[in-house]
């Protein structure tokens, strides 16, 4: 058995997938007035989902941005909304956090049964 | 992608916003200036922003276009005039007037200018929280090695 089990590479690899999130919608944010931008975002959730189904290993999730054209909201083509944009942003960091403040906790219980501290 | 590719994007958001205010700035100063650099009415000036294009020649954006990443941020494609015709006001006592005694004024109307200016400020806005997100998830990230 290994130190680390899937709940823990699970988390380590939403970890990823949310920090990416992060950065997409903040380049969304950044490109609110760019004519014929078109939105970026990644469903990290959905792939975590299959590839716990499919059992493939949690290291080896690689998470593929997509983008959406089928929505355009203003007359200078950009889909850009940016108040929806911010509130996703807010939900994706708390969301970061909650993953780390968990990956924390369970390594320091680790830590704990190894006799670190 | 790197650790501080959002903070970059974020980065790139607010030097973008910052010259639009620039530029609008400019328009205002310039809404009564009959005598532009060709002799000519100031014409009302405009930032068209793109996506950042990744393959420029650092280190950095080399590596970027290398690793496939596909967030670049922003940046400005080129500040442009606004062919709109200037405005013509009926002034005989000013310096340029014409012989029938109308003056060229800029196409600038400042109401239009104050609402971009409202508009670059509030998105400059939302980039500097974007940052501040960014910068609050990376240092969580750190207290893990505490």
């Amino acid at each position: 058995m290994s130190l680390f089990d899937t709940t823990q590479l699970s988390l380590e690899a939403a970890m990823r997938g949310s920090s990416l999130r992060q950065t997409l919608l903040t380049d969304n944010l950044a490109n609110v007035n760019t004519p014929g931008y078109q939105r970026k975002d990644v469903d990290f959730h959905a792939e975590l989902a299959s590839a716990m189904e499919t059992g493939s290993s949690m290291e080896s999730v690689a998470f593929s941005p997509s983008t959406d054209a089928s929505r355009t909201v203003r007359a200078d083509g950009s889909a850009i909304d940016a108040d929806q944009e911010s509130a996703e942003l807010a939900k994706n960091a708390l969301e970061y956090q909650a993953l780390v403040s968990v990956a924390g906790s369970r390594t320091t219980i680790i830590q704990t049964a190894m006799g670190v501290r | 992608m790197g650790l501080f590719d959002a903070i970059d994007v974020a980065g790139s958001g607010l030097a973008a916003e910052r010259l639009r205010m620039d530029v609008t700035a400019g328009n205002l100063a310039n809404a009564q200036t009959t005598q532009g650099a060709d002799g000519q009415p100031y014409r009302r000036r405009e930032v068209v922003l793109q996506e950042a294009q990744a393959g420029g020649q650092s280190f950095g954006s080399m590596l970027a276009s290398a690793s496939a990443s596909p967030v670049n941020g922003v940046q400005v494609a080129g500040i442009v005039e606004d062919p709109a015709a200037p405005r013509r006001v009926y002034d005989p006592g000013h310096p340029d007037a014409d012989a029938q005694g109308y003056v060229s004024l800029p196409n600038v109307n400042p109401v239009t200018e104050m609402v971009d200016l409202i508009g670059a400020s509030r998105t400059y806005e939302a980039n500097v929280t974007a940052m501040q997100a960014a910068k609050q998830l990376f240092s969580k990230t750190l207290e893990l090695l505490r």
